[in-house]
């Protein structure tokens, strides 16, 4: 039931976990996972109010990125 | 044991590998490029087991996959073994993303000593990491250091030199375990950093994300954002430019006046004279003009850097940055280019990619910079009036319209089919260390001087000498500055024709002249558009000589005057919101005239000479054509020849055909011109994509770097 969605579409105040690379948008995705986004890494929205690029946080540390390239990482929400 | 001579330091961006750097190095340092690439090697040495050891900086890299230029130049220069030992600096607070580049470093080499930098924000981040067991698990020494403390740094060389006794065997083999994949290698980290690291406290309410949530905030990032950029502004340019007029003079009391004194002194003969004096000594004042903008800027960027709101400007300017093609990054080159292009192109290295890097460079000129407003204030004062305003403000929305083009038209040609994207880490604020910030500017500034100052020397060198040597009746002389008679007067007459398209007759060619100066500093064509109309007035039997300044060398005067000139200055920078200068613009003329030093019958010489069509077409030429011989050099500096030789013949085509479209469009009416005009865009056009074209031929020629085999 837990539908994946893409980085972009991540909520405030919740948590998620990367999935893997979103197939239909994947040109940027080779980058991100090599900075910390794969398989199984929690990952949330940091508490700022920018929407694009968004800020989120993952690996203790805080990562900006623009929409369109957050595409191209699906996570699932915990 | 295999003895270290020379050290690389890796690590990520912002794990203070550079503080480390500079606090092991100290003085002894050395900026300059990596062979064959644009990416910034900075160099020194340190005292290390009783001998002097070389030390390089290696750019930032957060993996050593061929993505990036300066993550190209890390692989080579770490696979290429020519570098004993691999210092890897790993950010404490920031523990599993910097150990990715340690699982790259691993693959590759086994000399690796790691330094667990910031150990102290760690602590009080509420992050506790087991130094022995983050040793075993990585099979590799650690050391944990607080890179800002020299006590800790000194501390740290001791350890380094006993970890070097129980390296494994310099020419022993890199291990027969797997390459992993990006996975695989995250999930070995996450082992290893949940046996060694505990977090004891929550940090969602760090010092840093409390920050954050007011500078990025929905309402207030915009205003916050703006008023830092002012600051910028203000330091880099208008604080570097009160020290302007003081570099110029004591620049040219000691590269000109001086040794033109002296020579004149031994009697030398007059072409030793002003090759030496008048050429040389003139390059060398012009370069010392860009000396205070330039440290000045990169004082501002270090700053901006250090404090580590660099990055968040970068996401707040992004949303409009992103339109034009460039990551957010690019907005302050963009912005400083108002002041003066040669800081801004060289605060294009900031940006991570070389597309980026390259692009941004390519449309810094078009904004229009400091020196290019007292040609507006020239020309409008004399022909536009009440409309002077409005006439100024269409050239600046011209330059920023022409910049976004030239993105557009790049980003479909030259640098055609890599994207722009914007990944970006946010550290942790804290306190800009000055004294680092200092030297780090110094050092660069240091590099621009030695390495665009060779270029702008040569090129001035070669100008003025053409400005000086004369010939009239069959004899050849000198000191023809300005003036009909000189070579430059006859290549610029010659030259003229190719002007006449954007209305400058063959009458004007003291216009066209004044555009040869002009590669000297923009405001030159002031000065030369001045004294020739002057001289043009006066019939030929009794041309007067021009006007030689006051003889005798008044080194004492100079100095006071250098010394006052920065006094007003700073007055001025503390008074004044003017910060472009555009108060210049004003339709009395005598005011202008007195402020840029041109006689108040020049006016009636533009006037006559010029229509108002035909001077704003002249002033859209000003404004986008060669860009002034200090950009080149810097430009030359971070791109290297070639792209420089690119940028200066694409804006010089550019300005001529957009002058000459707006001219025949607007008044001219020449249906051929209109057209040429018209082909010529395309033809610019077709130019940058046959050059693009090439250029992605050539990557794929070029062999890839030597990869050490991990299996043997």
């Amino acid at each position: 039931m837990n539908k994946n969605i893409t980085l972009a579409n991540i909520k405030n105040g919740r948590s998620y976990e990367v999935e893997g690379f979103n197939p239909g948008n994947s040109a940027y995705a080779e980058k991100l996972s090599k900075m910390g986004f794969v398989k199984g890494t929690p990952v949330e929205l940091a508490q700022v109010k920018i929407t694009d690029p968004i800020v989120v946080q993952i690996r203790g540390s805080r990562i900006a990125l623009r929409k369109n390239e957050a595409k191209g990482i699906l996570v699932k929400e915990l | 044991m295999h003895k270290i001579e020379r050290i690389a330091i890796a690590g990520v961006p912002n794990s203070g590998k550079t503080t480390l750097f500079n606090n092991l190095t100290g003085a002894r340092q050395k900026v300059g490029n990596w062979p064959g690439v644009t990416v910034e090697k900075i160099e020194g040495s340190f005292p290390l087991q009783d001998i002097t050891v070389e030390l390089v900086d290696l750019p930032g890299t957060y993996n050593l996959s061929p993505d990036t230029e300066d993550q190209k130049v890390a692989e080579r220069v770490i696979s290429g073994g020519e570098y004993d030992l691999i210092i890897n600096v790993i950010d404490a607070t920031n523990l599993s993303r910097n150990l990715f580049l340690t699982m790259d470093l691993k693959e590759r080499t086994h000399q690796i000593i790691v330094l667990l930098n910031m150990t102290d924000v760690a602590e009080k981040e509420g992050i506790k990491i087991d130094i022995e067991r983050l040793s075993t698990d990585l099979d590799l020494p650690v050391i944990p250091i607080v890179a800002v403390d020299k006590t800790s740094v000194k501390k740290a060389v001791e350890q380094i030199e006993h970890a070097i006794e129980h390296l494994p065997p310099y020419d022993s083999p890199v291990s027969n375990r797997e390459v992993m994949d990006t996975a695989g290698k995250y999930s070995h980290i996450d082992e290893i950093y949940s046996r060694v690291a505990q977090e004891i406290k929550d940090r969602s309410t760090n010092f840093t994300n409390k920050v954050d949530n007011i500078v990025m905030n929905r309402f207030a990032a915009i205003p916050i954002f703006l008023v830092s950029m002012f600051i910028t502004f203000w330091f880099a340019i208008g604080l570097g430019s009160v020290f302007i007029d003081f570099f110029d003079i004591i620049g040219g009391l000691i590269f000109v006046d001086i040794p033109e004194a002296l020579l004149e002194a031994v009697s030398s003969p007059e072409w030793l004279t002003v090759m030496i004096a008048g050429g040389i000594g003139v390059g060398c004042q012009t370069v010392a003009t860009f000396v205070p903008v330039v440290f000045f800027m990169f004082l501002a960027l270090g700053i901006l850097e250090d404090l580590g709101y660099m990055a968040r400007v970068g996401v707040v300017a992004d949303r409009f940055m992103r339109k034009i093609g460039l990551p957010g990054s690019a907005f302050i080159p963009m912005i400083v280019g108002f002041g003066c292009t040669v800081p801004a192109v060289m605060a294009a290295r900031t940006l991570t990619t070389k597309r980026d890097r390259f692009m941004t460079i390519f449309m810094a000129p078009f904004m229009s910079c400091g020196a290019r407003l007292p040609v507006y204030a020239l020309f409008c004062a004399a022909l536009f009036g009440a409309y002077s305003g409005l006439a100024v403000f269409l050239i600046y929305l011209v330059g920023l319209f022409m910049a976004i083009l030239t993105g557009y038209c790049l980003k479909n040609t030259l640098f055609k089919g890599t994207s722009s994207n914007f990944v970006m880490d946010l550290p942790l604020y804290h306190t800009p260390r000055i004294g680092a910030v200092f030297k780090s500017a110094w050092l660069r500034l240091r590099s621009f001087i030695k390495r665009a100052g060779v270029i702008v020397v040569a090129a001035v060198f070669v100008l003025s000498v053409l400005n000086s040597i004369g010939y009239k009746n069959g004899e050849y002389s000198f000191g023809n500055e300005n003036s009909k008679s000189s070579i430059l007067a006859y290549v610029g007459k010659a030259i003229g024709p190719v002007f006449k398209p954007m209305g400058i007759s063959k009458e004007n060619w003291p216009a066209s002249v004044a555009l040869f100066t002009g590669l000297f500093a923009k405001e030159a064509i002031v000065g030369t558009v001045n004294a020739l109309y002057a001289t043009n007035d006066i019939s030929e039997n009794q041309e007067v000589a021009v006007e030689k300044e006051a003889g005798g060398l008044e080194i004492g005067g100079a100095i006071t005057e250098a010394f006052t000139t920065v006094g007003e200055g700073l007055v001025g920078v503390f008074s004044s919101f003017d910060l472009l200068g555009l108060g210049l613009i004003s339709e009395d003329q005598a005011t202008v005239s007195d402020e840029i030093g041109a006689d108040t019958s020049v006016y009636q010489h533009i006037a006559a000479n010029f229509t108002v069509f035909s001077a704003f077409a002249y002033l859209l030429f000003v404004l986008m054509y060669f860009p002034c011989l200090a950009v080149v050099g810097a430009a030359r500096q971070e791109m290297g020849g070639y792209y420089a030789g690119v940028m200066v013949v694409y804006s010089t085509l550019l300005a001529w055909s957009v002058a000459t479209f707006f001219y025949q469009v607007a008044e001219g009416h020449n249906l051929f011109y209109i057209m040429l005009s018209l082909v010529m865009f395309t033809g610019i056009y077709g130019w940058l994509h046959l050059l693009g074209k090439q250029e992605k031929s050539k990557v794929t020629l070029v062999a890839p770097p030597p990869v050490i085999k991990s299996c043997m």
